[in-house]
């Protein structure tokens, strides 16, 4: 164990748990460039990325120009601090069945900063000064339980907010089935939402699921016909793309039928911006008001995780307004690579982000092929 | 655009198309087919054709302003691009040319006027064509072989992808008003059911060209009588012998290699994904992957790479960036990218097996020890490859034409070429011409 990553480690926990303003900008940018010089002397894979482009600790004077690596580099290369032997933990990225997953790399101490992270951000957002504090909701989560999932840092992140807020182990009512497919137990996630278990006097619920596991639940309700009001400020959290999963329905489209089916009103439906590959996330909880009929969900960081927005054609950050590939660096991966540029296009509003899509996704002009 | 309203793509956009519309231009279509196109003769056709393209060749042609004027925006090629891109094309009408594919495809130039040697052959009464949207060439291409059967026909264009085929349509309409009546264009986005019920009950045959998921939707919807002719996605990539990478020809080769990288911006089916380049060769395989960069990055100055999407531009940014962070890794991973753009990128890597390009001038090179390896490679894209471009001199280019036949490509061509195919070309492999038509024998 590298002791000055630890050291590293130990004192941003320590920040983590405090308020929101708890990093300012220049003790941010402090902060990067020492993680920086840190990983570039303990994490061999990333030092020769570094080098390759001529952007040493001597040189990088910005916590912009710290080289982030690309997510997909993951799959290729162990971009990781961590000893072979300290690799208690290794999360994959939810590739295309068949393809490499990519790893990110955890030791005791690099969970406990990922857990510290996680928890109070989304402490922050879903608690803030709200009426319905979420140690007072019931927690139900349409995935399956980590003992199933153990490489799926998503399902790690909602195992640390059940242990957080005391809820038994039955609040995940998905499961695994064969070839690794992620369905829902159906009995149970009727049972855990319908108005039986939670009478007019029941706590909110607290509903956690990916998109498709949000479209497996709301297709089987409308087959059966159902419709399951949850209580009165309840809160519905859906993250991530459908990955070929299920059919695949546009934002509005889902919320719309989340607010048909569980009566759950468009303001308490939040979405979360998260990926293996960094240990912080992003929420829309700040909902912007309605403008021209278009509501835009502003996506924000903590104060630890900082974005840009980088021109796909100059490999700049684009101005206030732009548009152009999501880069981020995340204080909190301490152990592998803080700078990671991503694959999704996003769109500057103010500290935050519009989430566009995936470069990836992007449909072919014309009749070639794209990447298989 | 200073175009009469001949058709319905000729609209505003505004204007909103409606079955019934659909329904009664296909009525007229028919009407108009049986009066002024079925009494012409293939050899009036060819005529008219060759007329209107050596037309197009010319600079004053009004066609071709409207289409060098208008088409960077509407198209995104820029206009060097698209000047190259239709001259190719154009050039390719001759009464020559015509005459072979008629001999190929009906083993008579007449075939289609009267009986010869006991058989005559003749088009459908109404065609339909759903065309693609990422190059003018092969609803061009549609439009020319529906006349020669003389077919009504009615093209519906991809959205953004009409400019080129109502262009063509509005010269062949100039040439001979009466043909032109024969003749329908419209535009609507794939897939609304309500017009394209319409229109594929009047049809006898339709052709789709496009993704493999549009082509099935369309024929899951076409009644049984109605033939299908589909033209789905494929792939292509050249091969540099080491024979070809002699100090005195290999610019030649290289400049060869860039035409086939800039036509169209890479964006159709018979554009290189991959270059594979034998080893030992004079020249070395990282050299030419040096020399086709410096190449592209000339072109670059003289023919434009078009404005591509935000998601286009950040899937080549993406894709660079992996490259970029594995080169230092892995000594045989090599990246040229354009500075402070997308314009042209070229990876070198060892990895033998066949990559998907971004495309938009994103060209992979490859080194390989032999044939053998390049078979290897391509082995996942086995019957989805359309055209391999190769680099050789003529005693090998028909052995290694001899193998790739075997293994499945249909069609074999000197790099530099691969996208400017003649019109005898085989359309998939498949006799374009050919496929549209129904035999009578006559034994008596």
């Amino acid at each position: 164990m590298n002791p000055d990553l630890a050291h590293f480690a130990a004192r941003l926990r320590g920040r983590l748990a405090g308020s929101s303003d708890a990093i300012s900008a220049s003790q941010f940018s402090a902060l990067a460039l020492e993680l920086f010089a840190l990983q570039f002397r303990s994490n061999a894979a990333y030092r020769k990325i570094c080098e390759a482009r001529g952007r040493t600790p001597s040189v990088v004077e910005q916590w912009t120009q710290i080289p982030a690596v690309p997510a997909a580099a993951f799959k290729e290369l162990d971009l990781t601090s961590l000893a072979p032997g300290e690799r208690t933990a290794v999360f994959h990225s939810s590739g295309t069945t068949g393809q490499k997953p990519g790893r990110h790399f955890h030791s005791a101490d690099s969970l406990a900063v990922y857990e510290a992270s996680l928890w109070s951000w989304f402490a922050q957002n879903f608690s803030g000064d709200s009426i319905s504090p979420i140690q007072n909701s019931k927690l139900v989560v349409l995935t399956p339980p980590p003992a199933q999932v153990p490489h799926s840092s998503l399902v790690h992140m909602f195992e640390t907010f059940r242990q957080k807020l005391g809820a038994p182990a039955s609040a995940f009512v998905g499961r695994l089935e064969n070839e690794g497919v992620w369905a829902l137990d159906f009995a149970a996630a009727l049972n855990a939402l319908s108005p039986r278990a939670s009478s007019s006097s029941s706590p909110s619920l607290l509903l956690l699921g990916t998109a498709f596991s949000f479209v497996h639940l709301l297709d089987h309700l409308v087959a059966q016909d159902l419709r399951l009001p949850l209580p009165a400020g309840s809160r519905v959290m859906e993250t991530g793309g459908y990955k070929n999963r299920s059919r695949s329905l546009p934002k509005p489209d889902l919320h719309a039928l989340i607010s048909e089916r569980l009566v759950v009103p468009p303001g308490n439906i939040f979405c979360e911006y998260g990926m293996s590959e960094l240990s912080s996330q992003a929420y829309d909880t700040d909902i912007q008001p309605p403008a021209s009929g278009l509501r835009s969900r502003v996506f924000r960081f903590p104060p630890w995780a900082r974005v840009q927005i980088v021109s796909p054609e100059t490999g700049r950050e684009v101005g206030g307004g732009g548009t152009g590939l999501i880069r981020i660096l995340d204080l909190a991966n301490v152990f592998s690579v803080a700078a990671v540029q991503t694959e999704d296009l996003g769109l500057r509003c103010g500290d935050g982000f519009e989430l566009l899509g995936r470069a990836s996704a992007a449909e072919p002009r014309g009749c070639s092929l794209m990447s298989a | 655009m200073n175009l009469p309203d001949y058709f319905l793509a000729d609209l505003p956009p505004s204007a909103e198309l409606s079955p019934v519309m659909i329904s009664a231009a296909c009525d007229t279509l028919k009407r108009n087919r049986e009066k002024y196109l079925l009494p012409r003769s293939t050899g009036e056709i060819v005529n008219i054709l060759c007329a209107v393209a050596a037309d197009w060749l010319r600079p004053e042609n009004q066609f071709r302003r409207l289409a060098l004027e208008l088409g960077p925006a509407e198209t995104k090629f820029s206009r060097p691009v698209l000047e190259r891109g239709l001259d190719d094309f154009f050039r390719r009408f001759t009464p020559e040319q015509f005459h072979a594919l008629l001999q190929a495809e009906l083993g008579h130039p007449e075939r289609l006027d009267r009986f010869v040697d006991g058989t005559v052959a003749r088009g459908p009464a109404f065609l339909v064509h759903v065309a693609a949207g990422n190059l003018p060439d092969p609803a061009l291409m549609s439009l020319t072989l529906g006349l020669l059967t003389r077919s009504a026909q009615f093209m519906k264009c991809a959205s953004g992808a009409a400019l080129l085929p109502r262009l063509f349509a509005h010269s062949l309409y100039a040439a001979d008003p009466k043909l032109g009546t024969c003749l329908e264009l419209a535009v609507w986005g794939g897939g609304n059911a309500d017009l394209e019920t319409a229109l594929f009950a009047a049809a006898d045959c339709v052709t789709v060209t496009g993704a493999d998921k549009t082509l099935a939707a369309v024929q899951s919807r076409l009644p049984a009588r109605v033939r299908f002719l589909g033209y789905g996605q494929r792939v292509s990539f050249g091969l540099v012998t080491r024979e070809a990478l002699r100090e005195e020809s290999v610019a030649e080769v290289v400049s060869r290699a860039a035409d086939d990288v800039v036509a169209w911006d890479q964006n159709g089916c018979l554009s290189p994904h991959v270059f594979y380049v034998e080893e030992r060769g004079a020249v070395e395989s990282d050299q030419f992957a040096a020399r086709l960069a410096a190449e592209l990055m000339q072109r670059e100055r003289t023919a434009p790479r078009g404005d591509i999407l935000l998601s286009a531009a950040a899937d080549i940014a993406s894709r660079r960036a992996l490259y970029e962070t594995l080169a230092p890794h892995r000594g045989d991973v090599k990246l040229w990218a354009s500075p402070d753009s997308t314009a042209w990128t070229v990876v070198f890597e060892h990895e033998v097996r066949f990559q998907f390009s971004c495309l938009n001038r994103f060209i992979y090179v490859k080194p390989v020890p032999d044939l053998a390896a390049v078979l290897r490679g391509v082995d996942g894209v086995c019957g989805k490859v359309s055209t391999v471009g190769i680099a050789a001199p003529p005693e090998r280019m028909q052995e290694l034409a001899r193998q790739f036949a075997h293994w499945g490509a249909t069609r074999i061509c000197p790099l530099g070429r691969m996208q400017n195919p003649p019109l005898t070309w085989r359309h998939d492999g498949r006799p374009a011409l050919g496929d549209l038509v129904t035999w009578t024998g006559c034994e008596a």
